[in-house]
């Protein structure tokens, strides 16, 4: 490992030679352990679906909580470490709500990801009196789903900082599989349950595990109702839905 | 040793006293504006004179100022606080523009003068705001501010130096104070009088502020801002403005949404 | 205290040991009984210049002011120049305090002479009058945000190069701006100003936009103003500069006085000799 990476690995924000941050690059490996974690457009609305890894029939499945609320309007779903993530909502909570003080409207979807961006690359050695910092990059990827005046939205951000639109994505330890599936049955007219159903066609193919209402968590952002994450009953219609 | 041996001066005597010597960092520029909402709509106001005390500074200094393209701020009281505010306010609107790729709204523009006038709470702009424009739903809106940010949406609304000679008018006219509709006619609604009628009442305003208040005259400014695809047919044309009046139409500032907003000038009496 | 300029170091009511008013007590002084040790910005000016005068003319613009800078009622300097050149077509007129002119003068001749080494390497355009008048403004109305004015009334007169036309404005230690084709600052906002409004609306309409006064109309109507002036303006002198800015530059004009008529006051009872 130290021959090949010539330990420009060690400090967080050393440029190899070839032009790599090489700490960043392994946060992004980290995202590629977690949990897989998909996201859908609609002309109604976006949808975020995520696996919860169960790993002891002791552990309380309800407890853990990969989808969470931003804004009325804007919602998340993560991958990677998602202890770094609750960083990051907070942040963008934050944010949303500065905005809407400051400006009497919600904030748009694409302020929001770029807010949470903004903290991405806030990591390093801190110098004196620099407002600073976090040690390491995060180690999570989110997938911010939301709507406002310019419709329903997606964004991919990872820990460079980096965020993109998406139609579909999928994240985590299954998302080259689960992206392939997205993009063979994904097209721009789905309905909001099409959009459910494929999540979880998508999500049951990489898990391991076999898909239930415990292990599988959804959630939606609508014109008419904002964020909201499914309950139990509207879960279980929908893996129903998929078993016929 | 009697301890009041010399009683303190400043208790017997008023004019010893201690006066307070301080710098005072305000000063009243005089003037006056005003606006009225339309249905589609908004007239936005102000003269051109600025004073102090007795002197006349100039006869041409802005108070109104188009903000985007349905937005129009007119600002009066000290000034120096009003020119640095509108600066202020057009650098906040740059900024939105950059970080949401879209120009600020008229109700968001508001909410960002009350946080701008509110953060400087305890050494105030000591600005009276009126902005007008059309409203994200098209129509013509007016917001009236106090110099800490305390604002509310209204259809009229007069302030500076004339305000109390300018705003009992509208409120008889606009708001149809005092007034009882014919029997059987149907009772007034606020906010919906047409265009030439607003204009007149505006006219009217400044040329009567100019007999009463020796802080208003020299020149007038009137902003129109239109939704858009509203006819103009009410504003320009031969005979519908009188005589010495002068009407031009502003370019889009930004992208254009189709708003259209005009400059109406007139003189006033200089003396 | 008014911060008018008419008011600037009038000797105050409230003398208890200076009857005569005849140099300036900081109040504070005289109560320092209840002064505490904390940083105190409030000042007021002590060496004042009294009025500068302003008027566009067809080619440019003249700034007027006389050479006295005083010391309450006291005629304490009357050499000095309170016309200041900034860069080629920049000229400030200062009226108020004097120590506060000296240090905005050695400011911007540090700021000008940076702009200047700046232009000689490249293609750095010059600072016109209008961004000189912006940055004193700014200048200005921060000094007094933060409580600590420069108690100063500046007359900015020039020419700009790119835009070919003449440039007059006012500035205050309030931050106040505003222009006009004739400015007047302190006495001369009440004596000079009417003046020359009238002279200057009479050729070129109330608009404007009629023809301007001649430089020598100009110069004949800022003599006639820094007479009046002299006569009723206690802080003047009659010894005054002129500055005359047009394409070509700056010129300023020899120190010069306006021949003035004192006889009628021979028969003035307290003043000629006494006949009862």
């Amino acid at each position: 490992m130290f021959m090949t990476r010539s330990e420009y690995d060690r400090g967080v924000n050393t440029f190899s030679p070839e032009g790599r941050l090489f700490q960043v690059e392994y946060a992004m490996e980290a995202i590629k352990l977690g949990s897989t974690t998909v996201g859908i457009t609609t002309p109604h609305g976006t949808i975020l679906a995520v696996e919860k890894r169960v790993p002891s029939p002791l552990l309380e499945s309800s407890s853990i909580e990969k989808i969470m609320e931003i804004d009325s309007h804007i919602g998340c779903a993560m991958s990677g470490l998602t202890a770094d993530a609750r960083t990051m909502v907070e942040h963008a909570r934050v944010t949303g709500q500065m905005h809407a003080f400051t400006y009497d409207e919600p904030i748009g979807v694409e302020s929001c990801t770029q807010a949470v961006c903004d903290l991405a690359l806030r990591f390093g050695e801190s110098v004196e009196d620099d407002d600073a910092l976090m040690s390491r990059p995060f180690g999570v990827a989110l997938l911010i789903a939301g709507i406002d005046e310019q419709g329903p939205q997606l964004y991919h951000t990872d820990p460079s900082g980096t965020f993109v639109r998406y139609d579909a994505k999928a994240i985590g330890s299954g998302s080259d599989a689960a992206q392939q599936s997205l993009q063979d049955a994904y097209h721009k007219q789905m309905t909001l349950v099409e959009a459910h159903t494929l999540a979880l066609k998508v999500l049951k193919q990489v898990m391991e595990e076999k898909l239930d209402e415990n292990n599988v968590q959804l959630a939606q952002v609508t014109k008419e109702r904002g964020f909201e994450i499914l309950g139990e009953t509207e879960l279980k219609n929908v893996i129903e839905g998929i078993a016929a | 040793m009697a301890l009041y041996a010399q009683p303190p001066t400043s208790y017997s005597d008023p004019t010893t006293a201690p006066i307070e010597h301080r710098f005072n960092p305000y000063s009243d520029n005089g003037g006056s504006i005003l606006a009225i909402a339309g249905k589609d709509f908004s007239v936005i106001a102000g003269d051109t004179r600025q004073s102090e005390g007795y002197n006349i500074q100039t006869r041409y200094a802005r108070k109104v100022w188009q903000l985007t393209d349905k937005v129009v701020l007119a600002t009066n009281g000290f000034s120096a606080d009003g020119n640095n505010f509108v600066k202020r306010v057009k650098q906040r609107l740059e900024w939105y523009e950059h970080a949401h790729h879209k120009p600020m709204g008229l109700k968001s523009i508001a909410r960002m003068i009350q946080t701008l006038l509110y953060g400087k709470r305890f050494f105030p702009y000591y600005v009276y705001n009126i902005l007008g424009g059309i409203e994200e739903d098209g129509s013509g809106a007016v917001y009236s501010f106090d110099p800490v940010g305390s604002y509310e949406r209204e259809a009229c609304r007069a302030a500076g130096a004339a305000q109390s000679l300018i705003q009992p008018f509208l409120d008889n006219q606009v708001y149809f104070k005092n007034q009882q509709p014919e029997p059987g006619a149907a009772p007034f609604v606020a906010g919906n009088l047409p265009l030439s009628t607003i204009l007149s009442l505006v006219v009217d305003s400044f040329t009567s502020a100019t007999e009463r208040h020796i802080e208003v005259g020299d020149g007038m400014e009137i902003y129109v801002v239109m939704n858009k695809g509203r006819t103009t047919d009410d504003l320009i044309g031969p005979g519908i403005l009188s005589e010495g009046m002068h009407v031009e139409e502003l370019g889009a500032l930004g992208e254009g949404g189709g708003e259209r907003t005009f400059l109406v000038t007139s003189p006033l009496k200089r003396d | 205290m008014s911060h008018h300029p008419a008011m600037w170091k009038q000797p105050s009511a409230h003398s208890s040991f200076n009857d005569y008013a005849t140099f300036p007590l900081a109040q504070t002084q005289r109560h320092s009984a209840i002064s505490h040790g904390a940083t105190q910005h409030t000042q007021q000016p002590l060496v004042t210049g009294t009025s500068v005068l302003g008027i566009k003319f067809d080619k440019g613009v003249m700034i007027a002011a006389d050479n006295l800078a005083s010391y309450g009622s006291l005629a304490r300097f009357r050499d000095i120049q309170r016309l200041h050149p900034l860069g080629k077509h920049t000229l400030l007129g200062v009226a108020g305090d004097m120590s506060d002119y000296q240090w905005l003068k050695k400011e911007l001749d540090a700021l000008l002479r940076q702009e200047e080494a700046l232009s000689l390497t490249d293609s750095h355009p010059s600072l016109s009058p209008s961004n000189i008048y912006d940055l004193l403004a700014n200048l200005f109305y921060g000094r007094r945000s933060k409580m600590n004015p420069v108690w100063n009334a500046v007359l900015v007169g020039g020419w700009d190069k790119n835009k070919k036309e003449s440039f007059l404005a006012f500035i205050d230690l309030l931050g106040t701006t505003y222009t006009a084709p004739t400015l007047a600052t302190g006495f001369g906002a009440h004596l000079a100003q009417p003046l020359l409004r009238e002279a200057f609306e009479a050729k070129a309409g109330v608009d404007g936009k009629g023809p301007l006064l001649t430089q020598e109309e100009g110069e004949k109507l800022i003599d006639d103003c820094m007479k009046v002036l002299f006569y009723r303006d206690a802080r003047s002198i009659n010894k005054y500069q002129v500055a005359i800015i047009t394409e070509e530059g700056i010129t300023i004009s020899d120190s010069k006085s306006a021949p003035t008529e004192w006889s009628f006051a021979e028969g003035l009872r307290g003043y000629g000799a006494q006949t009862q």
